[in-house]
């Protein structure tokens, strides 16, 4: 199962918000700089995923645009799960997937964001457009994305220059896998179909991303402003 | 909050934090390598296979990736040996046993894989003996988990040792062994991802995971 299954879901829509056009980009401007990244990403650079104090400073550039496109598919996951929750419009398996995936996230979301320190992205808008209180097609969607995400990491992992924010990439990366296999446990289908799992590149990856029409320019299922005027 | 703590774990056994430092491998795993290197059985009843790199620093060359995939294809051995025979057992049924006949030719293609990539380098197959881990539904379910676990933090452990080209060729292994084990995990009832992160373990203590399952009764090389 992908993205593109999905019958609902059309290529034609936009990244309003430019967020992952964004991503893209860093990405493809820093693979070029491949140099500046290997001199900068050096064995001894004292970073630790979740050490504010050293958030971000001696991170390559290249994996800083790694790192950030994690970030934006760790927001993504996250927004998808905690609206599922609060909505709380799913039962049984799937509502304890979506409450122990979706603190999981979370927790992602904030390692990926202390490590970056000022240099993470900021959180994109979503308009999940009614799929978290549907639970047939909120369980293909989780389908796709943890798919989506065990690629997304698999396709960068090669190119992470320091090993501490390797290690700590491929520890997510697992479990990932382990989402997709759980959600896919949930849904009936067979949670380990192939003998190796394939990559995805950051193209990819984001293109499918676009086709869900999930991220948008402003907020409508959540408002980040507190109202003008309060009883 | 906890969340914050499970991530900021990844590495318990403190191979990241060591990678901050540039210290030399201990005499203790010059001297376990310099054992693997000259051959010959290297336990009866258990596993050596101490003196794969600790440290997340140790340069990465070919002859590394060698060690690490040997390292490997011993769990990979292991692994492969528990699906066949309970396949061939056919003495379990339902869930368990379709995820048996589904992941026993998973297992085998891994093993193809790494004796490829070997040559003749690759170890010699372990003996195994499951004892009813092949017949009995707890057992089995319970040595599928572990094995798989293990296999997850094992090559997870390793990842930042590897050079490029043989971490790609991981990467497709690892997140099918951590698919089995949340497979496993949610036919057997228990949590298919308890946690943040799948925290890395040393060669040391995938080796001393593996010895405590008793299922490797000889190991060679």
């Amino acid at each position: 199962m992908s993205l593109s299954d999905f019958t609902d879901l059309r290529l034609a829509d936009l990244d309003r918000d430019g967020a992952l056009r964004e991503a893209a980009d860093n990405l493809e401007r820093t693979s070029r700089a491949g140099f500046f990244a290997a001199a900068a990403g050096g064995m001894a650079a004292a970073v630790a995923l979740g050490r504010p104090q050293a958030a971000g400073a001696a991170l390559a550039k290249s994996d800083v645009a790694i790192l950030n496109y994690a970030l934006t598919l760790e927001y993504l996951q996250d927004a998808f799960y905690t609206e599922a929750q609060r909505k709380g419009a799913l039962s049984g398996a799937a509502a304890r997937l979506a409450r122990v995936v979706g603190a999981v996230e979370r927790a992602h979301v904030k390692a990926l964001r202390d490590t970056l320190g000022k240099q993470a992205v900021k959180r994109p808008f979503f308009d999940f457009r009614g799929v978290t209180e549907a639970p047939e097609r909120f369980t293909r969607t989780a389908v796709a994305f943890e798919d989506l995400g065990t690629a997304a990491y698999k396709g960068q992992a090669h190119r992470i220059k320091s090993p501490q924010v390797l290690a700590a990439a491929v520890a997510i990366h697992s479990v990932e896998a382990r989402h997709a296999a759980w959600i896919r446990y949930i849904a009936g289908v067979l949670p380990a179909v192939e003998p190796f799992d394939e990559p995805k590149s950051a193209k990819e990856t984001l293109q499918l991303v676009r086709t869900t029409r999930f991220v948008v320019g402003r907020p409508r299922t959540r408002s980040r402003r507190r109202p003008r005027f309060t009883g | 909050m906890r969340e914050r703590v499970s991530v900021r774990v990844p590495d318990p056994a403190g191979a990241v934090r060591a990678a901050a430092s540039d210290d030399e491998p201990t005499t203790r795993e010059r001297f376990l390598r310099r054992a693997i290197v000259a051959g010959g059985v290297l336990a009866t009843g258990g596993v050596i296979i101490a003196g794969l790199p600790r440290l997340a620093v140790s340069a990465q060359s070919p002859e590394q990736d060698a060690e690490i995939f040997n390292f490997a294809l011993l769990l990979e051995f292991t692994q492969a040996a528990l699906y066949a025979e309970t396949v061939e057992r056919a003495e379990l049924t339902g869930e368990l046993f379709e995820f048996a006949k589904v992941v026993a030719n998973h297992e085998r293609a891994h093993v193809d894989f790494l004796l490829e990539a070997l040559g003749d380098q690759a170890r010699e197959e372990p003996v195994t003996d499951f004892g009813n881990a092949t017949s009995d539904p707890d057992a089995f379910g319970a040595a599928a988990v572990a094995l798989e676990d293990v296999a997850v933090a094992a090559y997870n452990g390793q990842a930042a040792n590897l050079t490029k080209g043989a971490l790609r060729a991981a990467a497709t292994i690892i997140s099918v062994h951590a698919r089995h084990a949340a497979w496993v995990r949610s036919i057997i009832g228990q949590p298919p991802a308890a946690d943040a992160v799948d925290a890395p373990l040393t060669a040391e203590e995938t080796t001393a995971r593996l010895d405590e399952t008793g299922f490797v009764q000889e190991e060679q090389r």
